[in-house]
C-alpha cells in the first residue's frame, strides 16, 4: 500500500500551524506527541534469501552525522527538519564525523560513531568472511517531520543509488 | 527511519532496523527489527563495547534468517554497563 501523503498534508500543515510558537520555544517534547506520524496496517516484505558471507551491506543511520569538513550539516533550525542525506564513506574515521540533529544527546556516538553507525564493525566481520562485502557508501539522515520531500525525492534518490551499488541488505539505526 | 524502511523493502531491498520504544514500533511496524532497551542515540549499546556492538549485529544477522513473518521484532537482553548474558 503506497503512503498516504494526501492524508498526511492538511494533517501535517495543521500541526505546523499549531506547534511553531512551542517549537520556537523549545517545547519539543509535548509537539512530538502531536505530531501525525503515518501508520499503515500492511506491512511491506521482501523475504530474505541467501547467505550473509555472500552478500553486500549498507547501513543507513539517521542520527544526523555529516562529514564536517567535506558537507553542509542538517538544517536543525528548521520546525520541517531536514529530507536531505549525506554519503559516509566506509573508511570515514571518527574526527570527520559531525552530527547535526538536534533531539538527541550527542555525547555516545561523539566518543565511538559505532553506537549509531557501526561500520567499524562491519568491516571486521568483512575481513572474517562473515558478512560478504561492506559497500563503499553508507548514508546518513537527520531528523525529518516534513517527510513530503523525503517520500517522493530524497528516498527514490537512495534506492536508486543503493541499487547501483548493489547493496543486498540495509542495516538501518535510528537514534 | 520507518518510511525509508518501508520503501525499501517496497523496492525489493531486504532491511532490518533497530528501536529502543515499543510502543512506537508497534505503529510504525517495521518489517523486521531489534528492540533494544538502550536510550537514545547509542542503539548498539556503550560507546567503546566492541564485543556487545559485534554481537548486536550478529544477532541481526541471524534475525534475517530466522524471521519470517513480516513485521517480526526481536527483544534483545542486553543492558546498558552489565555483563552479556550467555
Amino acid at each position: 500500500m503506497p503512503i498516504d501523503l494526501d492524508k498526511f498534508k492538511p494533517a501535517y500543515e495543521k500541526w505546523v500551524a499549531e506547534s511553531l510558537p512551542d517549537y520556537l520555544a523549545g517545547n519539543v517534547k509535548e509537539l512530538i506527541k502531536k505530531y501525525p506520524l503515518i501508520v499503515s496496517e500492511d506491512v511491506p516484505w521482501t523475504a530474505y534469501t541467501g547467505s550473509p558471507s555472500e552478500q553486500t551491506f549498507a547501513l543507513i543511520t539517521t542520527g544526523g552525522l555529516y562529514l564536517k569538513d567535506l558537507q553542509p550539516p542538517f538544517d536543525t533550525a528548521s520546525i520541517h527538519g531536514d529530507p536531505s542525506f549525506r554519503e559516509i564513506p566506509r573508511t570515514v574515521r571518527q574526527d570527520e564525523l559531525g552530527i547535526a540533529h538536534a533531539h538527541y544527546d550527542h555525547s555516545l556516538a561523539e566518543q565511538d560513531f559505532n553506537v549509531i553507525f557501526p561500520i567499524q564493525r562491519f568491516i571486521e566481520l568483512e575481513r572474517e568472511n562473515i558478512v560478504g562485502r561492506v559497500a563503499e557508501t553508507h548514508y546518513s539522515f537527520s531528523y525529518v517531520n516534513d517527510v513530503v520531500s523525503l517520500v517522493t525525492e530524497m528516498v527514490p534518490k537512495l534506492i536508486s543509488r543503493i541499487k547501483a551499488a548493489k547493496v543486498d541488505i540495509l542495516f538501518m539505526v535510528p537514534v | 527511519m520507518g518510511l525509508i524502511q518501508r520503501l525499501a523493502e517496497e523496492a525489493g531491498i531486504c532491511t532490518i532496523s533497530m528501536g529502543n520504544e515499543a510502543e512506537r514500533m508497534a505503529k510504525i511496524k517495521p518489517p523486521r527489527a531489534l528492540h533494544v532497551k538502550f536510550a537514545r542515540g547509542s542503539m548498539l549499546g556503550e560507546p567503546g563495547n566492541v564485543k556487545r556492538q559485534r554481537r548486536i549485529i550478529l544477532d541481526a544477522l541471524a534475525a534475517l534468517k530466522s524471521m519470517r513473518v513480516p513485521g517480526t521484532i526481536q527483544e534483545l537482553p542486553y543492558q546498558w554497563k552489565r555483563p552479556d548474558p550467555n
